[in-house]
């Protein structure tokens, strides 16, 4: 094959047959599955950040019924939260779509849950360790006026502890955005594989390869860029 | 009104408290003085239950507050609590600060509570404050506010855990002068401090802790005109 410029193989990779849908079709994917994925792993890691402090926090009266659900409960989110952390996400991801959902038919809906649970895990420890890092007179502060534990939480702590793990949070939301890029291994159309198609039909490389990683840039800048505008409006309790 | 009867507190091995009995009638005011480490902290927070005690009974108007089955959040209601480190909640305007526990726990409406915030904070001369956030606040302002916002909810007893101690010395007097006026109004005190010209002037009786008992105990021109015991005698010859 005679060499092609630029701009032959820029028509021949996304022009021709309308190419350029595999790029779009698998951002639409791609976006999908991690604003699914970071919603379930944010309510995930809500509930088992919260579990593990409330344990921690009130070691010392855990008494009655009360105080043995919340042992257990925080056994199970402990158990959680290790093996998620301790397994790789691909590997996470083929045990769910060739052994536990064997027979769902949406393989989105297959990394959606996925990842979900994966972040769920990464989520717990940012919130954990934003509640952590709030000092402990706020709490006592709290239940010295008569609010309940869950009153304190809500309308003091977790305010606070979310300003504070917000960067953390972020980070979370672009690695969940990249990881997703794994979902070619259960044939799933998202970005990466979209690019990769691509490259398949047309044997150039260079060009679709430079396109979806050029569109993970953008996002994650425009990711950045919210997250700067949202962390400049939370400090307002800060200015001195 | 504040019944204590063989109070003991132990952190781990430590033995704080080792068996405290004690009478506060209604209107008087407590001056709690000792060495530091001594547990006079410790027995404030436990009046409260911000302690857990390991043992003994603590009795509010009667009521058992020690006995797992009364609400303490009810019984919280009824005593304020003034910090050391103020603690006011620092995701939150002044005016909130103040307004929070009160209409979270329907005590009153919205505008209920802010109107009695504003005289609160006339009291002590802060009303232009109401807006801002604890953080833009010297401490002495912080400690006066974290005063009102406990009487915001009308206490029966308030108690002080060193309220001076993290002041620069020129806010001392400002909030010692806001507790006495306090003090003139009625209100039962409990006031674990250093200052003590304020618990011979304030003081109804003064309490003397060490080693987790109460070593002596007089009103104010007895205990500092005559100690009995040595170590008070060796106490009060290091601090005056």
């Amino acid at each position: 094959m005679a060499a092609q410029s630029l701009r032959e193989k820029f028509i021949q990779d996304f022009l021709t047959d309308r190419r350029w849908h595999f790029i779009t079709d698998g951002l639409k994917t791609t976006l999908i599955v991690t604003v699914l994925a970071l919603l379930i792993g944010i309510m995930i890691g809500i509930v088992v950040g919260i579990i593990r402090c409330a344990h921690d926090q009130q070691k010392g009266d855990l008494r009655g019924a009360g105080g043995i659900i919340l042992r257990v409960l925080n056994l199970v989110c402990r158990a959680y939260v290790t093996v998620i952390r301790g397994t790789p996400a691909l590997v996470q991801l083929l045990i769910m779509y060739f052994v536990i959902l064997v027979s769902s038919r949406s393989k989105v809906f297959v990394a959606v849950l996925t990842f979900g649970i994966n972040s769920g895990a990464y989520v717990a420890e940012v919130f954990r360790g934003g509640i952590m890092s709030i000092d402990k007179g706020q709490m006592e502060a709290g239940r010295s006026v008569g609010l309940t534990y869950v009153q304190t939480m809500t309308n003091i702590i977790l305010p606070q502890a979310f300003k504070a793990c917000l960067p953390a949070l972020v980070n979370e939301f672009i690695a969940l955005l990249k990881e997703t890029s794994i979902c070619g291994y259960i044939g799933l159309n998202e970005l990466t594989r979209g690019g990769d198609i691509i490259r398949g039909t047309t044997f150039d490389a260079m060009l679709p390869l430079f396109a979806v990683a050029l569109i993970y840039l953008a996002m994650v800048m425009i990711i950045t860029y919210f997250m700067g505008i949202l962390e400049r409006r939370l400090r307002r309790s800060d200015i001195r | 009104m504040i019944s204590v009867k063989g109070l003991r507190k132990d952190f781990g091995d430590v033995s704080v408290l080792r068996g405290i009995d004690y009478e506060i009638s209604k209107g008087e005011k407590i001056v709690i003085i000792g060495p530091s480490g001594s547990g006079k902290s410790t027995f404030l927070r436990c009046l409260n239950l911000l302690e857990r005690p390991t043992a003994g009974q603590i009795f509010l108007d009667g009521e058992e507050i020690t006995n797992p089955k009364t609400d303490i959040n009810k019984v919280r209601q009824k005593m304020g609590m003034v910090f050391q480190h103020f603690n006011l909640f620092s995701n939150l305007s002044i005016l909130d600060n103040i307004t929070l526990a009160p209409v979270k726990l329907k005590l009153m409406t919205k505008d209920e509570a802010q109107q009695r915030a504003f005289e609160l904070l006339d009291r002590v001369g802060l009303r232009d404050k109401a807006g801002a956030y604890p953080a833009q606040l010297s401490g002495g302002q912080k400690q006066r506010i974290a005063i009102v916002r406990s009487l915001a909810m009308n206490p029966e007893v308030m108690l002080f855990d060193e309220p001076t101690s993290a002041l620069d010395p020129e806010m001392v007097g400002e909030v010692l002068s806001v507790m006495k006026e306090l003090a003139e109004d009625g209100m039962t005190m409990a006031v674990v401090t250093h200052e003590m010209a304020f618990a011979r002037e304030v003081g109804t009786r003064v309490l003397f802790i060490d080693e987790g008992v109460i070593k002596e105990e007089n009103e104010p021109g007895e205990f500092f005109g005559n100690p009995k015991s040595e170590r008070l005698k060796d106490f009060l010859s290091k601090v005056l």
